[in-house]
């Protein structure tokens, strides 16, 4: 059957056959994905959330992660760097997740009080055109500031490389420390965010707007209050999502878009406005990518996601986990 | 898309409107000893190749300090952005060639730079002497990017990719590469190159394409065998082959890195790392040490890359062709005239060493080399041998 299969297929082909896969290969690429799809997931939900409230999507958001990024690279670099950090790396790592955490909000709210509330009464073409640009706006803004040369962390260097041992070593199941690092805090981070939509006061707020917004404020709720909440939340995911993102990658101006452009798909095929579903979006997305980039091809990995993004549209416009807007004729 | 495509349109406009402006000034007339000459420097003094301008900028206004005087010359550097856009780079060299006392520049630095801007500098008749421009089709082949008005004093990438696929099958002794492409010229071209090297020597070959946008190597170093020896990066984004680098060590695999003059960039300085690089380390060589003093007091606190001295090597060239013209003309001299004279130039003492002549077949140096850097347990790039 292989013989007739072409070249790039071949391996997926092969991949049919249980005697045929690479156990190493695909245990790797289990670990890959759920990697990436962690950082997706953490962008995913920023999208997603300012969606549900807003009904608005927020393309800046990207810019916000490549921030978070930059912030924690500036505090890596105040402590010395990654060689050499004057104090333990573990506690230079809390502290730029931290500081990620606390720069990001500030920006989040500061897009939202001058580029979008302005435009919260403008027909629904305005605030997205005017998303794009603060996108444009803050990645040109960042490469003047910084250049728009590629930086690292530097991250082989830290405690002498061994946040690239294995820690788990199970069959040909092999997890560095460092992609366990990113797996447990973006899981942390995502539960948290679960609890405080689902269990407080404020999620309860968060959810009464973004199921009528107009409705919530009649009763009680302060909207202006949840939304700057909402980009606080969604900012600091974004923020932390850049700095864990980059221990992997590299760190440069446009590094956003093309990642928030697929935390954007992410949302999408999870359900947009969905919190659970922003986290199956991201996990599934980064399953895809990995698979194509892993048995098919690299050139092909956008093609089958935006394909996906398609067909998901047209056969469940509302996602995976969304439900259908019913509206009242 | 629409913004790009119209300052797009609207450099095209621009640089064709200035090409035919600066071809009549082709035969404008300036008098040797009365001219202060304008040599352009069009290379990324801002963008991700940023250092590429520092480095360049810094050399060739060493070699207008140092040799001007010599040849009885008076000439100063007038700076050119190019960043690594094409579009600012029409726009930079239509600048250039806007000012009457140029008659040739030193650049553009990269290939793409050089392929769109090179059919201006033809028009206009004013010679582009490149430092670091490498593509191949820039001097051979039908290519329209190939003029006479373009040349390049380092070796190109048909040298570099065939030396570099030859160490690793006979230096490293490889028996499996993998071959990165980055989907544009530069890269495609040197891996075309060395993969068809390295697959009649025998070594078998296994071919990879990622992008200069791609920001996770995971599951494209995951489909790289254990057993592959050398994986091969000839990137203009030198931190992508630094990524790769640390990702095949987090996946357990141990191939080597190979990088290109692309990579030579301090953000790739994972420790046993090759690249090669059109120009020597010659920081490392006594009978450059004068040289090396009078940049250093120029610059002081500063370092420089291997990209530096050739700018010094094509501004000389530029002088003594002025001068040659100037000998010839009695004086009174054009663009044309200095444009004839470029192939002329032998220098005996070549600021990379050894002595300059031109090839006789294309608008390149005879003989050209390249050099192998290793990267050292301090990721810093050593010299470690000459090549070709």
């Amino acid at each position: 059957v292989s013989a007739g299969v072409t070249a790039p297929c071949a391996s997926v082909a092969d991949a049919l056959f249980v005697g045929a896969i690479d156990w190493d290969q695909l245990a790797q690429a289990v670990v890959n994905a759920l990697t990436l799809g962690s950082i997706y997931a953490l962008i995913a939900l920023g999208y997603s959330m300012v969606y549900g409230i807003l009904k608005l999507l927020n393309f800046a958001h990207g810019e916000v992660f490549m921030i978070g990024a930059f912030v924690g690279l500036g505090i890596l670099h105040l402590f010395g760097g990654a060689a050499s950090p004057g104090i333990s790396i573990w506690l230079v790592l809390t502290l730029m997740v931290v500081a990620a955490m606390v720069v990001c909000p500030i920006v989040g709210v500061g897009i939202e009080r001058f580029a979008y509330r302005p435009l919260r009464t403008a027909p629904r073409i305005a605030p997205l055109i005017s998303a794009l640009g603060v996108s444009f706006f803050l990645q040109y803004s960042v490469q003047l500031l910084f250049g728009a040369q590629h930086r690292t962390y530097d991250t082989f260097l830290m405690d002498g490389g061994r946040l690239f041992e294995p820690v788990i070593s199970w069959g040909p199941l092999e997890v560095s420390l460092l992609r366990l690092v990113i797996f447990v805090v973006t899981v942390v981070l995502m539960l948290a965010l679960w609890l405080l939509v689902a269990r407080t006061r404020v999620g309860r707020a968060m959810r009464a707007t973004s199921v009528d917004r107009e409705a919530a404020a009649m009763m009680g709720v302060d909207i202006d209050r949840v939304v700057m909440v909402t980009f606080v939340l969604g900012s600091s995911l974004a923020g932390a999502g850049g700095v864990l993102f980059a221990l992997r990658a590299d760190v440069f101006p446009q590094m956003g878009f093309l990642v928030g452009l697929a935390g954007f798909v992410a949302a999408v095929i999870g359900g947009i406005g969905s919190v659970t579903g922003a986290m199956l979006g991201g996990y599934l997305l980064g399953l895809v990518e990995t698979v194509t980039q892993t048995y098919i091809t690299t050139e092909w990995s956008n093609l089958v996601i935006f394909s996906i993004l398609v067909v998901v549209m047209l056969v469940r416009p509302q996602g995976l986990l969304g439900t259908a807007e019913i509206r009242k004729v | 898309m629409f913004l790009a495509l119209a300052v797009t349109g609207a450099a095209a406009v621009a640089s064709t409107a200035g090409a035919v402006q600066a071809k009549t000034d082709a035969t404008q007339a300036l008098n040797c000893a009365r001219t202060t000459f304008a040599i352009p420097v069009l290379t990324p003094y801002t963008g991700p190749a940023a250092f590429l301008g520092q480095d360049q900028g810094s050399w060739a206004q060493l070699a207008v300090k140092q040799v001007a005087p010599k040849l009885g010359l008076k000439a100063r550097i007038v700076a050119g952005d190019t960043t690594l856009d094409p579009a600012v780079a029409a726009t930079a060299v239509q600048k250039a060639l806007a000012n009457k006392n140029v008659v040739a520049a030193v650049g553009p630095a990269t290939s793409g730079a050089a392929g769109s801007t090179s059919p201006a500098f033809f028009a206009a008749r004013v010679a582009a002497v490149s430092p670091s421009a490498t593509n191949s089709a820039l001097t051979k082949g039908a290519s329209p990017t190939a003029t006479k008005a373009f040349f390049r004093v380092v070796a190109d990438d048909s040298v570099q990719g065939t030396l570099g696929a030859k160490y690793i099958a006979e230096k490293l002794n490889a028996k499996k590469v993998a071959v990165f492409d980055a989907q544009e010229p530069y890269s495609q071209g040197l891996a075309n190159i060395a993969e068809a090297y390295l697959k009649k020597r025998g070594v078998s070959v296994q071919r990879f394409s990622v992008t200069n946008t791609t920001t996770d190597f995971s599951a494209i170093v995951n489909r790289i065998d254990r057993d592959t020896d050398v994986v091969y990066t000839p990137f203009q984004v030198a931190a992508n082959a630094q990524n790769i680098a640390v990702t095949l060590r987090e996946q357990g695999k141990s191939a080597v890195v190979f990088g290109t003059d692309g990579t030579s960039d301090p953000a790739f300085k994972f420790p046993g790392s090759y690249l090669t690089n059109f120009a020597p380390d010659i920081s490392a060589d006594n009978s450059k040490k004068s040289l090396v003093d009078a940049w250093k007091k120029a610059n002081p606190g500063r370092t420089f890359s291997a990209f530096g001295p050739p700018a010094y090597g094509a501004t000389e060239v530029i002088l003594r062709a002025i001068k040659h013209a100037c000998t010839q003309k009695k004086g009174s001299i054009n663009r044309v005239d200095v444009l004839r004279n470029i192939k002329k130039v032998r220098i005996a003492d070549w600021v990379l060493g050894g002595s300059f002549r031109w090839s006789t077949k294309t608008n390149d140096p005879l003989n050209g080399a390249f050099w192998l850097y290793k990267i050292n347990s301090s990721g810093q790039q050593e010299q470690v041998a000459k090549l070709g």
